[in-house]
């Protein structure tokens, strides 16, 4: 009787795992797979010709390209970026808005409305403020006199990437303030209470007290912002689709394989992104562990 | 029972997901770039008034221009492709064709009686691959110096005739302030025109056949002269400041808006013009790429036009591919409206307007009329120029570099 019943339990996990278990199988590990066996093929993308064996070609063209080189920095600052500004606005406006202020919810609603907008808008509405002829920002720049010539914010080398980033880190602001405000919400009442007693001020019961105690909440930001980071690429490509040596390793190789057809090769950048992913994963999991661990 | 009931709801479940829905007789699918400014409203009450005709209903999925390149190609690739799409004659549906993606349409041809339709330069240069046709042309455009008469006759210089007085206009508008030439090359394709015309007004079309066919290299002299030309223009500061922050639609703008004497820029441009209520001829003219060496004087265009899949069902499909092409109305409404000459000779030439009317001369009076370098050349090479193009335009400093990289990546391109 008991083991018929474990039978029946066993069949029943089968038969509702089996459709999200075959979806993620055909949408995820199968294209992880297939991406894996192209990147060592010189398949390019053509239905004319069935892939070829290349063995590593095109990890070693990977490593030598000047463009990967560019996306992979541009990869890093878009991370670093990602490390410093949206989480370090986002704690700043939770903390704010924490404190009773008057309006606070119409505020937080204001900075977490840009989470909630496609990146395509955004990045059409970005493209009106960097507009060099009648663009806001070079208008206003214009007109307060702090430029006397038109920015070309989204084709000029070295500006053109920090200006996506700016609009990136804009809309990621609203998504880290809102766990960092959760994070507070939890803050258990009496450790800041019994800080108060002991005389510390403000400033030292944040240092002391609030921020240590936004931990776990500082691991979600922090890690979601390096995974966003990684997969940057709509911004990029609708906001100016790489000028200015701003393409990423996303941009990079949505290119080689789209527009120049070396599937082989552009499956070989996805797979080194993957890669840096699944480093960044794995340490946000042994960072979860070790927090666990040490508020167990 | 529940066991087998258990397995067979789970294999349903599962297999659901890859289920693919096949299209009927009464109805084609298809897919196109003309969207937004490019005519889109006009293509849907041609579809309509297809279905009218027909009762074969159109479903119609457009994709933006620039996303359609890559769309078409993934589709090839992956099998899945709709029943009818519009594409460019020339090196591109040569592509789709070796992939084996497209239904040849000699029948429909020939019982359409389109050879007394389509003039036989037009359907021998865009229609026939691999000894079969397979594209239905849809719309001729012509790429020349587009500018605004009134800004023109403000400034008291004339339209010029010769390469010199091209650059000496030019100078006179540098001179006062306006820039000379408009460019927006955002998304680079704008830029090749300036190859294209360059390279055949110097090398001539026979040479830059060659390249485009990969019996040239792009480290030639004859590369060299013309990307030095083209640097000269940069080097003078004739071209607006920072081309690659703007699209073709920007450049159309400061065109008009007279902060720019004249754009490198297909017919469609009118097409965009009309859409902003600008009257040809008085409004937006164009005059035509002025000799530079004694060669054949090309023009540069792309023919547009509708291609058929191998899945497709050859009935309805090849109706609307008729319709699309047979029917008078359609061609002329598409045409006026576009900005661009009709493949059909039936179309009245009293519809089109003066510019139109122009472009139409202009083609007929060139010694050769070439594709545009993206549609010359095959997709991946495509993609070195276009590369080149656009950097050209953020630095012009190492033509010798420039060239070895994109002749690099030419060579890799054709070996696909």
């Amino acid at each position: 009787m008991n083991l018929r019943l474990k039978t029946s339990q066993r069949l029943w996990t089968i038969a509702f795992l089996a459709l999200p278990l075959s979806v993620y199988v055909i949408v995820v590990i199968g294209p992880l797979l297939a991406s894996a066996y192209l990147s060592l093929t010189d398949y390019t993308f053509s239905a004319i010709a069935s892939p070829e064996f290349a063995g590593l070609k095109n990890y070693e063209r990977l490593v030598n390209s000047k463009k990967i080189h560019t996306a992979f920095q541009n990869t890093v600052a878009w991370m670093m970026a990602a490390l410093v500004f949206p989480t370090g606005g986002g704690l700043f406006l939770a903390l704010m808005l924490h404190e009773r202020i008057r309006f606070a919810n119409f505020f937080k609603s204001m900075f977490y409305m840009p989470i909630t907008i496609s990146l395509v808008v955004i990045a059409q509405a970005w493209s009106w403020i960097y507009k060099p002829d009648w663009g806001l920002l070079n208008t206003l720049g214009v007109s307060l006199g702090i430029i006397d010539r038109e920015v070309f914010w989204l084709s000029e080398r070295g500006l053109a990437l920090a200006s996506i980033i700016f609009a990136w880190c804009w809309q990621q602001v609203g998504l880290s303030m809102v766990i960092f405000l959760a994070g507070l919400t939890s803050l258990p009442k009496d450790l800041l209470e019994a800080a108060q007693i002991d005389g510390a001020n403000y400033r030292q019961s944040l240092v002391k007290v609030v921020i240590p105690l936004l931990l776990p909440s500082s691991v979600v930001v922090i890690a979601l912002a390096i995974i966003n980071s990684l997969r940057s690429f709509d911004l990029v490509w609708a906001l100016n689709r790489g000028q200015g040596e701003s393409a990423t390793l996303a941009v990079e190789m949505y290119e080689e394989t789209y527009f120049s057809l070396n599937a082989g090769y552009g499956s070989a950048i996805s797979i080194a992104l993957f890669a840096l992913a699944a480093i960044i994963i794995a340490i946000y999991f042994s960072r979860i562990r070790y927090l666990e661990h040490l508020y167990d | 029972m529940n066991r087998k009931f258990l397995f067979v709801f789970a294999a349903l479940m599962a297999l659901g997901a890859l289920a693919v829905p096949g299209s009927a007789q009464d109805e084609v699918n298809i897919s196109h770039y003309f969207s937004g400014e490019l005519n889109q409203d006009n293509l849907n009450t041609i579809m309509s008034g297809f279905t009218e005709a027909t009762g074969i209903a159109v479903i119609d999925s457009p994709i933006g221009h620039e996303d359609f390149k890559t769309g078409i190609l993934a589709g090839v690739a992956a099998g899945v492709l709709p029943d009818v799409f519009s594409y460019w004659a020339g090196a591109r549906v040569q592509f789709v064709v070796d992939a084996g993606a497209l239904q040849p349409i000699d029948e429909l041809w020939d019982a359409a009686g389109l050879d007394d339709v389509v003039p036989a330069g037009v359907a021998d240069a865009a229609t026939i691959y691999n000894g079969s046709r397979y594209f239905i042309p849809f719309n001729i455009h012509y790429a020349a110096f587009f500018y605004n008469p009134k800004v023109w006759a403000e400034a008291s210089i004339d339209v010029p005739d010769t390469w010199d007085g091209l650059l000496e206009a030019f100078a006179a508008f540098e001179a006062q302030g306006i820039d000379p030439i408009a460019l927006g090359s955002q998304f680079r394709w704008p830029g090749q025109f300036w190859f294209d015309y360059l390279l055949l007004r110097t090398a001539g079309p026979d040479y830059r056949a060659a390249l485009m066919a990969g019996d040239a290299s792009y480290e030639d002299a004859e590369v060299v002269r013309a990307m030095e030309m083209w640097k000269e223009l940069i080097d003078a500061g004739y071209f607006v400041d920072g081309a690659n922050a703007y699209d073709w639609v920007d450049a159309a703008d400061q065109v008009a808006n007279g902060d720019a004497a004249v754009t490198l820029m297909g017919t469609w441009i009118g097409g965009y013009w009309k859409g902003q209520d600008l009257v040809p001829g008085e409004d937006y003219d164009f005059f035509d790429f002025p000799e530079i060496d004694m060669v054949p004087q090309a023009g540069v265009g792309p023919i547009d036009g509708w291609v058929m899949t191998t899945t497709a069902n050859a009935e309805s499909a090849g109706a609307l591919l008729e319709y699309l092409i047979n029917d008078v109305d359609t061609q002329t409404l598409w045409n006026t409206s576009y900005g661009s000459l009709s493949p059909n000779v039936n179309v009245d030439p009293m519809v089109y307007d003066v510019v139109a009317a122009k472009a139409g001369a202009s083609i007929a009076n060139a010694a050769v009329y070439a594709f545009n370098y993206d549609l010359a050349t095959t997709p991946p090479v495509a993609e070195c120029g276009l590369d080149m193009f656009s950097a050209f335009m953020d630095d012009s400093s190492d033509i010798a570099g420039t060239l070895a990289t994109t002749q690099a990546c030419a060579v890799e391109g054709f070996a696909q």
